[in-house]
């Protein structure tokens, strides 16, 4: 299995005097799928069509595997832009494989791919029908068909998972999940941060054209405060007068609190059980969601 | 640095979307339809075969019938003339009456008549008249003591043409007007449809795939490669279905003249097409909606009608300037070498200058399309489309 690796460094571009994506660096290793998440506007798709030579960069590099990227390598590239579209009147088997000679593959190899793709999206018996005639849902499956069927070095996908029911998400993310597994790194962007978070195993945060926070899943919990939630046998308001410690919210006998000395933590709970019970006491690790609210704040 | 043949795989694409569309094939048929028939006519209309029946009442009438069939039947080759008797004069008119005859042929008014229903057909008369004439003539001669010969001398009227090429100036004025037609036609329909699917693959967002995939100019190239070899192949069914129609009519003299001259008018059609096909792909990346392409390709209409209306007016001077100027010189130059009025030094440097005005426009067009092509919101202007940053 060879790894690729795809590194994004100190990219720039602005559209008039607005600076739509400003000094973005961050890193998508190969066998990694790698979530790209930030606001409306935040510059994500900016971004993805920078990296994929749809617009030309005002400063910064797209290095593939430590060299500049050239044209042959993106050619490589699976890419799925955020605006879904095919050429609506063409047959499904006959755009794909045109898509696919365009990548440089033969076009019985097309072929092949494609039928092997569209069966395991249940589409084998649409080949020959028309793009308008499909549903939006097996319209993007197509799409996703026309990313992948190269076997592509690295997959830019922008939203992949926009418009699909949640079956369809599952057969995506196992199909995503494969390519990953080959050694491709794997970029996608998406709003729905429970699915990112289910997902993938490195996060990009982008914010009004800045990275506020890059790095795996794991790192980014760890950069938050360490919060614990303790549930006693009675109230917890007493909680709030001991020292050495920051009480954030109080719900009648349960307490999610934040200890500012180490020494703090044995203290509170031996002052609980001469108290009473502790019916919990965990440390709380963070939702992705209050993750990136805290680092988009 | 893509594959050499990425354009090729476009322009195929274009080529097979073309030919499975039905609204290109049906048009194709449809104007191959016209021009047949307009020629079938024609040759109907000439090699339309008649029968006259002529009917008599008397036998004095019946031996003058006899020599107006066959004077009549040598005059016209696909003539015939069909004799019959009636009893007497009132049966005679019934027949012409009721249609069973043409005619009734008889004596009266102190020489013959020919009495028809509502009229007399043209060429019937003619050739009676000649026979009656030449019969009564011989036989007054006769009884002159002289001959026809001898009372004739003298008298033939023969025509003579100065300017012997006037047919043939009419010939390459018709040729000439129905080929620019065709290139307009041509130039305007498929530059449409070009500019039509450029917004297509803009509105539709497969431009951003295609364009990660292959250059934009392989995808220019192939598109307007794909258009021209369409566009040519229909042009020469037209000329073909054109050439042997005209075969088939009195006009077929002129066949290898204007076989000749399609050569050039080839060449300068490759040319000429090719040119304002990249101009109307780039009215195409102009517009972000179908809606738009109306008003980016309104230069390109007026251009194409320009063209059309040189070619039908142009004359004199204004000609000879026009059958050097791209894009005019597309269509008026090898007009002007099918009426024999340009040498064939003229013909090669008007190529020549359209070739190179071909080139420069496509690197315009070329520049503009690339960046106006991944703009998606409304429509652009040239000086936005230029100065736009790839």
């Amino acid at each position: 299995m060879s790894t690729h690796l795809l590194e994004i460094d100190g990219l720039r571009r602005s559209f008039g005097d607005v600076v739509a994506v400003d000094d973005v660096t961050f890193t998508v290793p190969g066998g990694q799928m790698t979530g790209f998440v930030g606001g409306n506007g935040a510059g994500k798709t900016t971004t993805m069509r920078l990296i994929m030579g749809l617009l030309a960069t005002h400063g910064g590099e797209v290095r593939w595997n430590g060299s500049p990227i050239k044209t042959l390598d993106r050619r490589r590239i699976g890419y799925m832009p955020e605006e879904r579209g095919l050429y609506p009147k063409q047959k499904v088997l006959d755009q794909l494989t045109y898509l696919g000679e365009l990548s440089g593959m033969t076009a019985s190899a097309a072929r092949t791919s494609i039928m092997e793709h569209l069966e395991r999206f249940g589409l084998e018996d649409r080949a020959g029908e028309r793009v308008e005639k499909l549903s939006l849902g097996n319209q993007q499956r197509v799409q996703i068909i026309a990313a992948l069927m190269t076997q592509p070095d690295a997959l830019i996908l922008d939203e992949p998972f926009s418009g699909l029911d949640p079956q369809a998400v599952d057969s995506m993310v196992d199909l995503l999940r494969e390519h990953a597994s080959r050694g491709v790194p794997v970029l996608f962007s998406s709003h729905q941060l429970e699915l990112v978070e289910r997902l993938c195993d490195r996060l990009v945060v982008l914010a009004k054209g800045r990275v506020v926070a890059a790095g795996s899943v794991g790192e980014l919990r760890g950069v938050g405060p360490v919060r614990y939630r303790i549930t006693l046998g009675g109230d917890a308001g007493w909680l709030r007068d001991l020292a050495g410690i920051h009480v954030h919210d109080v719900d009648g006998s349960s307490a999610l609190v934040e200890f500012q000395d180490e020494a703090a933590r044995p203290a509170l709970l031996a002052a609980a059980v001469d108290r009473g019970d502790v019916l919990d006491f965990a440390r709380r690790i963070p939702a992705l969601s209050e993750i990136y609210r805290e680092v988009t704040s | 640095m893509t594959t050499p043949t990425a354009w090729l795989t476009v322009a195929r694409r274009e080529i097979i979307s073309k030919l499975t569309d039905k609204t290109f094939l049906w048009s194709t048929f449809g104007l191959v339809a016209i021009i047949a028939g307009i020629f079938g006519v024609q040759a109907f209309m000439a090699n339309r075969a008649s029968e006259y029946a002529v009917v008599t009442s008397s036998s004095a009438a019946h031996q003058m019938a006899e020599q107006v069939k066959t004077v009549t039947e040598e005059d016209h080759d696909k003539t015939t003339v069909a004799l019959s008797r009636s009893d007497d004069d009132a049966a005679a008119q019934e027949l012409v009456r009721n249609g069973d005859a043409d005619v009734w042929l008889h004596e009266g008014n102190g020489g013959w008549v020919l009495s028809g229903k509502t009229d007399v057909p043209g060429d019937l008369l003619t050739s009676a008249t000649t026979a009656i004439r030449d019969e009564v003539m011989g036989v007054n001669a006769a009884a002159a003591n002289t001959s026809v010969e001898a009372l004739q001398r003298g008298s033939e009227v023969s025509t003579a043409l100065l300017d012997v090429d006037a047919d043939r100036a009419v010939m390459a004025q018709v040729v000439g007007f129905a080929l620019a037609m065709l290139f307009y036609l041509a130039s305007f329909t498929f530059g449409l449809a070009l500019a039509n699917s450029v917004v297509e693959e803009k509105a539709s967002r497969i431009v951003e795939i295609i364009t990660t995939k292959i250059s934009v100019r392989e995808l220019l190239a192939g598109k307007v490669i794909g258009n021209l070899v369409l566009a040519f192949a229909q042009m020469a069914l037209f000329v073909i279905v054109g050439l042997v129609g005209l075969s088939f009519t009195e006009f077929d003299r002129f066949v290898p003249a204007i076989s000749g001259a399609v050569g050039w008018f080839t060449a300068f059609f490759v040319v000429g097409f090719g040119l304002l096909a990249t101009l109307w792909a780039v009215a195409g990346a102009l517009s972000s909606r179908t809606e738009d392409v109306q008003v980016t390709s309104t230069p390109l209409t007026m251009i194409t009608m320009a063209i059309l209306f040189a070619a039908l007016f142009a004359d004199g001077t204004v000609k000879v300037v026009l059958s050097f100027v791209p894009p005019f010189s597309a269509i008026v130059m090898p007009m002007r070498v099918l009426e024999g009025s340009a040498p064939w030094w003229q013909a090669l440097l008007a190529l020549a200058i359209l070739v190179v005005a071909a080139g420069l426009v496509v690197r315009v067009a070329a520049r503009l399309y690339q960046r106006s092509l991944l703009q998606t919101q409304g429509r652009l202007s040239l000086r936005q489309a230029w100065s736009t940053p790839e």
